[in-house]
């Protein structure tokens, strides 16, 4: 393997999505989370849009170990600083590495990869429902859509208030409620639980979090007895290898047949996952 | 250090050209010996828009089967210390599909597209053979015989010499392209299947397939994938395939392929070094798809720097025969590979 350097160019190794970027910032969040910014090019940071995600190499370039990649949902861009954002839950061996690195350390990214959410024309009301670190891809939803003028309602849940997203990295314009599970913030109970007061008022629902919470909110739409019930866009999680459509690893079962969450998720039409 | 006193001036530029099928009038010329592995590369379509797909010596599509098959439930792969763990099931469109979506776009390719074949059955493995015998596109067979014989009930075809051969034997007169026998690191002897079907036809060998292996999740008290087991890949099986191919390639005549957890220059040379004329990456693909091709040009620098004139200089530099013979090396490696 080559030594890693602080450039931000596109390497020249003939992948145009594989770069290094620069550790810019790092932040504590949500508790045991940190929010890490790093330097992109140019083009990615203008071109990354809510839903797509970056696989990042949680090793020094000495090691082999961890193997994989690590996927992470775009938290926020910065095109003006060719910057992008992720907030990462030191949850295994990868992602504890991750959050060790200080600023300046270079870090060998893959992306952005994947497909995006997709805000309909004609939908007014958004309301996203995120649960723990699923918070991230909803939250850069957020701010496209505050900054195309729709009106969003963003629900989050975890186990405490601490681990909660506090109120100032959303933009002033979001209706911002909160579930925990031991009742220390907000409604006592799961996000899902808060979803039937919005219902009727969303257009469009978007999701992120654990594979239980996607099962509690289809059954909140679902009874919901409105004729326009709103269309559900979820983002799930798959152990990924490739994050490009080639080693058919991270698959999700759908009406249609299996899909790669890589390439052609990983954000999809509820209506569509065959659960 | 193997060295040539073939230089061109101050420059030189080493011939990396390699014949995987030196015994076959149909031959498989590559340009350099670095080939993506069955399953880490798609249909080298997946990664045509992006990476410069016609630089490598060749590429293996990922494995066909007489009918479609959706694959294994998730989860399908897990990550081991250093290596990783697949069960992907070979998800693919079936032979006859696979022909009619994938030959048609290499047809205008220039890298040779070497399709990878799987089957439960010899009369099925030969079945595939003839219907590609002459599609265009496709240049050459790896004939995967690291699956269960269903008639033999169950027992890997790669694991007993007879069944190899018998596979080998099959393919062998349903077609005039190249076959490579890819071997299965589960057999007892090694050995002894690679010489089978080289006896049965084959062209060269490759290895090693995956080890057979498990996680468990020791949370819910059952193994990470949901097919139980899966094929163990990366730097973690490399002693082992390097092994396998230093035995292997002083046993047969014919041209051997290695790969096994090869993620950098270094990790080639032994393979070259223990005697394989290309190499296969895999699972390194994965982490780092630009690999492939820093591979090519850290491997002529490699050979510029050292004086190497040709790669197959160096083609079983390890092996014993190398070491206690004063013949000259590349008429050892000549014996050796069958050229």
């Amino acid at each position: 393997m080559t030594a890693l350097s602080a450039t931000t160019e596109p390497r020249n190794t003939g992948w145009s999505r594989e770069f290094v970027g620069e550790i810019t910032a790092t932040a504590p969040v949500m508790g045991d989370s940190v929010l890490i910014s790093f330097t992109s090019p140019a083009q990615f940071a203008a071109s990354c849009r809510a839903g797509q995600f970056v696989e990042l190499l949680c090793r020094s370039p000495q090691s082999s170990d961890p193997l994989l990649r690590r996927p992470f949902s775009v938290y926020a861009v910065n095109p003006a600083r060719h910057e992008l954002t992720i907030l990462v839950r030191p949850f295994g061996r990868g992602s504890a590495w991750l959050v060790d690195q200080p600023v300046g350390a270079s870090l060998d990214v893959l992306g952005p990869l994947g497909n995006t959410f997709t805000i309909a024309p004609k939908s007014k009301n958004l309301l996203m429902v995120a649960g723990g670190v699923g918070a991230a891809p909803l939250l850069l939803l957020a701010n496209e859509a505050v900054a195309n003028g729709k009106n969003v309602t963003y629900l989050l849940g975890a186990m405490h208030a601490d681990a909660l997203l506090s109120p100032q990295h959303l933009p002033g314009e979001v209706e911002y409620q909160v579930a925990t599970i031991d009742g220390s913030a907000g409604r006592q109970g799961f996000v899902t639980d808060l979803v039937p007061e919005y219902v009727t008022w969303a257009d469009q629902i978007f999701a992120c979090g654990p594979e239980p919470m996607f099962r509690s909110l289809r059954r909140e739409v679902l009874a919901n007895r409105f004729a326009s019930k709103p269309t559900v866009q979820v983002s799930v999680e798959r152990t990924m290898a490739c994050g490009i459509g080639a080693c058919l690893g991270c698959m999700v079962e759908t009406r249609r047949g299996m899909r790669t969450s890589c390439v052609e998720g990983p954000v999809f039409d509820m209506d569509e996952l065959a659960w | 250090m193997v060295t040539t006193k073939q230089q061109s001036g101050d420059r030189l530029f080493p011939n990396l050209t390699v014949d995987l099928a030196p015994n076959n009038p149909r031959e498989l010329v590559l340009r350099n010996p670095v080939i993506p592995a069955s399953g880490c590369f798609g249909y080298g379509l997946e990664y045509s828009g992006i990476v410069d797909v016609q630089r490598l010596g060749a590429f293996v599509s990922k494995g066909v089967t007489p009918e479609p098959r959706s694959g294994n439930p998730m989860p399908r792969i897990a990550e081991t210390p250093s290596g990783m763990l697949n069960a992907i099931g070979l998800q693919n469109p079936g032979i006859r599909g696979f022909i009619r979506k994938y030959p048609p776009i290499w047809e205008s390719w220039e890298v040779p597209a070497i399709v990878n074949i799987s089957a439960e059955a010899v009369e099925d493995y030969a079945m595939m053979a003839r219907l590609l015998d002459d599609v265009a596109g496709v240049a050459a067979m790896e004939v995967n015989i690291s699956c269960p014989n269903v008639s033999a009930g169950g027992y890997c075809f790669g694991w007993d010499p007879v069944m190899s051969s018998e596979v080998t034997r099959a393919v062998r007169q349903a077609t005039t392209l190249p076959i490579i026998v890819k071997l299965s690191p589960g057999a007892v002897d090694v050995i002894e299947i690679a010489q089978a079907v080289e006896e049965a036809g084959a062209d060269a060998v490759s290895l090693i397939n995956t080890l057979v292996g498990m996680s468990i999740d020791t949370r819910a008290r059952k193994p990470v994938l949901a097919n139980n087991t899966g094929g163990l890949s990366g730097p973690a099986v490399k002693p082992v395939a390097v092994r396998m191919v230093y035995q292997v390639a002083q046993a047969v005549r014919i041209p051997v392929v290695g790969m096994g957890g090869i993620s950098g220059l270094d990790d080639a040379l032994e393979f070259f070094m223990a005697g394989a004329s290309a190499v296969q990456v895999g699972t390194a693909i994965f982490s780092e798809p630009g690999m492939l091709f820093r591979l090519i040009d850290d491997l002529t620098e490699w050979l510029r720097v050292n004086r190497i004139a040709r790669l197959s200089d160096i083609v079983g530099a390890a092996n014993s025969r190398f070491h206690s013979s004063t013949v000259p090396h590349s008429e050892i490696v000549a014996e050796m590979v069958g050229q």
